[in-house]
């Protein structure tokens, strides 16, 4: 009996290492994504709220979403944050739109690409230059390039008749499988490989968290945030090429609205706010989860404005969870 | 008929007020509009074709070197239409366009937009009121200063025609949701189950013409039902809201939405899921699902207004105010059924452009 406590006791560190191992906050948004698919499945049982077909309805949706917050993902790393990126989703489109219409896709896709390049190039150099803070330059050029997609087409859409184009960026499928799927399983691995698999990764973490120690450790700080928010910019650009796409059409008004789905899916995610921490595959979870969330309400028959109420709780929940180990 | 957009929000640090301060204004209103289309007061509809000037009236204008100013409630190619509407009779009548604004659907920056176009001494203003409420208070000191105000769809409370303003021009919504409805009967050929994506905000137009297809579906087409309502305040949300439905009503065979570019999500929807089978009918006119219904995919057809028309008809107004005539209170523009048959026609006579060249290259 004795050695039987005694074992016990013995084992209860490791018990508690265990317990407070599962329930760290970094796979908080795991839980929750099992959590809610699980609620809704038994709630929604008699509609086909399990199904393949739904969640690849959820994953058509979520990708472009899903693309951002790998972007913003970096962004937050290093400390940064890119408020243009909603922007950047709409003159992408536009731009890969009226190059298609002159050339072949591919000299379309770059051109669409370039913008979110550029964009991300500019926003870190401003931000480097300027030594200000990325809220406020990317705010600043949010702006320009929402008003530079407004100007281009005067406000009009732009058809996308290239079959090629919209198979590839949206609209293809494989045996049911979305080509939405493919570019968020691509997006997850080589966003996972260069955060926690590689020296650049590291040295993300490393200038997020403490620029000076960075400094002081050889990284060369500015070349690692200025990256960091050109691939942001990227990201965002390829998602308004899945936009245009899916929809077969560009239009200055997409990603407008999804700014703050994105950070909202990262910060969820375990990604801080602050820099220094970072999860790709939390984000991307961050993502499902707003889409499962989006969809299970839509479902259920709630109205827009119960979504939005109930989506806010949700919402604020989750992230009470997580700003509370910040403040540790 | 104008678009409402999300504001958006700047900051990350209010990304949840953010998330909360999108909802809507409202559920769908019951606007009574089976019978005749009245307005906001009460007072009959008129063709907007009956607002007319003399050349002697002209000729009155053109001496006295009046200036309008043009408040809108937002931007996009339909009040591109309107603005094009109205700069063109303007320059007829000798007037002066000395300002163009965009409130992008905020209240507060509609009466900052008033205040700043003020200070160019306008005679006319033309303006899409945001806030009907907080609008009287925003358009009062253009009032104190004797502008001429001319109103697009929504009214004022408390302003009446002839008075604080001259008169409102705006779409036949009544008519526009009854043909809406016949043509998803000609579409199904008369006999189906319909999904109904509705605009979930209080808002005059859409509100009216989305209960008007509702009241005709239910009172004139009785081989027809809708089975599946979902309501939207983003145009986005269309695309989630559609694959939801279909999957959840997979019998449905037509679906109506409020409006073009709500449509576009309906459309790509469907065609993700392999649904082209199912028709979609809508308002307005866009180059993306004009080009999906000449290719024949779920696209059916779109009721189209004239938003040059209602330009031309508020312009025309806002000098029966200066010249001291009688304006009609409420007046109303046609609007036409398009189909791929007649895009080519009706496209010219909506936005007054040439049908776009891919369009005009899909047909040929």
């Amino acid at each position: 009996m004795t050695s039987l406590t005694n074992a016990i006791d013995g084992q209860l560190p490791f018990l508690r290492r265990i317990f407070r191992r599962i329930f760290q906050r970094e796979y908080f948004v795991y839980y929750a994504l099992i959590a809610v698919v699980l609620f809704f499945s038994a709630v929604l049982a008699d509609t086909a709220f399990f199904s393949l077909a739904n969640f690849m309805n959820i994953i058509r949706q979520t990708t472009p979403i899903t693309l951002m917050a790998i972007g913003m993902t970096f962004a937050l790393a290093v400390g940064h944050i890119d408020l243009s990126v909603g922007s950047v989703v709409a003159l992408s489109a536009l731009v890969c739109a009226l190059v298609l219409d002159i050339t072949y896709w591919p000299i379309a896709v770059a051109a669409g690409l370039a913008v979110g390049i550029l964009t991300g190039l500019v926003n870190s150099i401003l931000t480097e230059w300027l030594r200000v803070s990325s809220l406020l330059v990317t705010l600043g050029t949010m702006g320009i390039v929402a008003g530079l997609a407004r100007v281009l087409t005067n406000l009009e859409s732009i058809p996308i008749t290239n079959d090629t184009f919209t198979t590839i960026f949206g609209s293809g499928s494989f045996a049911s499988i979305s080509v939405m799927f493919v570019w968020t399983a691509i997006a997850l691995i080589i966003g996972w490989i260069a955060l926690s698999k590689t020296r650049f990764g590291a040295h993300l973490l490393a200038v997020g968290g403490n620029p000076s120690a960075a400094r002081a450790f050889g990284i060369n700080v500015i070349k690692v945030r200025m990256t960091a928010m050109i691939i942001a910019g990227t990201t965002a650009s390829i998602a308004g090429l899945l936009y245009a796409g899916r929809l077969h059409g560009a239009r200055y008004s997409l990603g407008e609205a999804d700014l703050l789905t994105v950070i909202a899916a990262v910060a969820i995610g375990g990604t801080s706010l602050f820099g220094g921490r970072a999860s790709v595959t939390g984000a991307v979870v961050g993502s499902w989860l707003m889409g499962i969330i989006n969809n299970g309400l839509i479902l259920w028959g709630f109205s827009t404005n119960e979504q939005i109420i109930a989506r806010g709780l949700i919402l604020i929940v989750a992230v009470a969870i997580g700003v509370k180990e910040d403040r540790k | 008929m104008p678009k409402p957009r999300t504001t958006r929000s700047l900051l990350a640090t209010s990304l949840f007020i953010g998330l909360f301060s999108s909802a809507s204004a409202g559920p769908l209103q019951d606007v009574d509009l089976t019978k005749a289309p009245v307005g906001p007061n009460g007072n009959p509809a008129v063709s907007a074709s009956e607002i007319t000037l003399s050349p002697d009236e002209i000729a009155q204008l053109k001496t006295q070197n009046y200036k309008a100013a043009l408040v809108w409630h937002a931007s996009g190619d339909w009040v591109n239409a309107v603005t094009a509407g109205a700069k063109s009779k303007f320059e007829e009548l000798g007037i002066e366009v000395v300002a163009t604004t965009d409130a992008q659907f905020d209240s507060a920056r509609q009466a900052s937009d008033v205040e700043n176009v003020l200070a160019l001494t306008p005679d006319i203003i033309l303006t899409l009121v945001v806030d009907p409420v907080s609008g009287a208070a925003t358009f009062q000191p253009a009032i104190d200063k004797g502008t001429k105000l001319v109103l697009l769809s929504n009214p004022i409370s408390g302003y009446q025609a002839n008075d604080q303003y001259t008169g409102i021009v705006t779409d036949d919504m009544y008519g526009m949701g009854s043909a809406a409805a016949e043509m998803m009967s000609d579409a199904l050929g008369g006999k189906g189950s319909i999904g109904f994506i509705y605009h979930d905000a209080d808002y005059f137009i859409t509100n009216n013409r989305d209960n008007a297809f509702r009241s005709a579906i239910k009172e004139k087409h009785s081989g027809l039902e809708i089975v599946a309502e979902k309501g939207f305040t983003e145009e986005g949300q269309t695309f989630e809201l559609t694959s939801a439905m279909v999957l959840q009503n997979p019998d449905i065979s037509g679906i109506y939405v409020a409006w073009d570019v709500a449509a576009e999500g309906v459309i790509g929807a469907l065609r993700a899921q392999g649904r082209q089978d199912i028709k979609v009918i809508t308002h307005d006119l866009g180059q993306n699902n004009a080009l999906d219904m000449i290719k024949g995919g779920s696209m059916y057809g779109t009721i189209a207004d004239r938003p040059f028309e209602i330009g031309q008809a508020m312009a025309s107004l806002g000098a029966y105010g200066l010249l001291g005539k009688e304006s009609p209170a409420f007046s109303v523009v046609g609007f036409d059924k398009v189909v791929k048959e007649n895009i080519a026609k009706t496209w010219e006579k909506s936005l007054h452009r040439p049908l776009p060249a891919k369009l005009e290259e899909a047909l040929n």
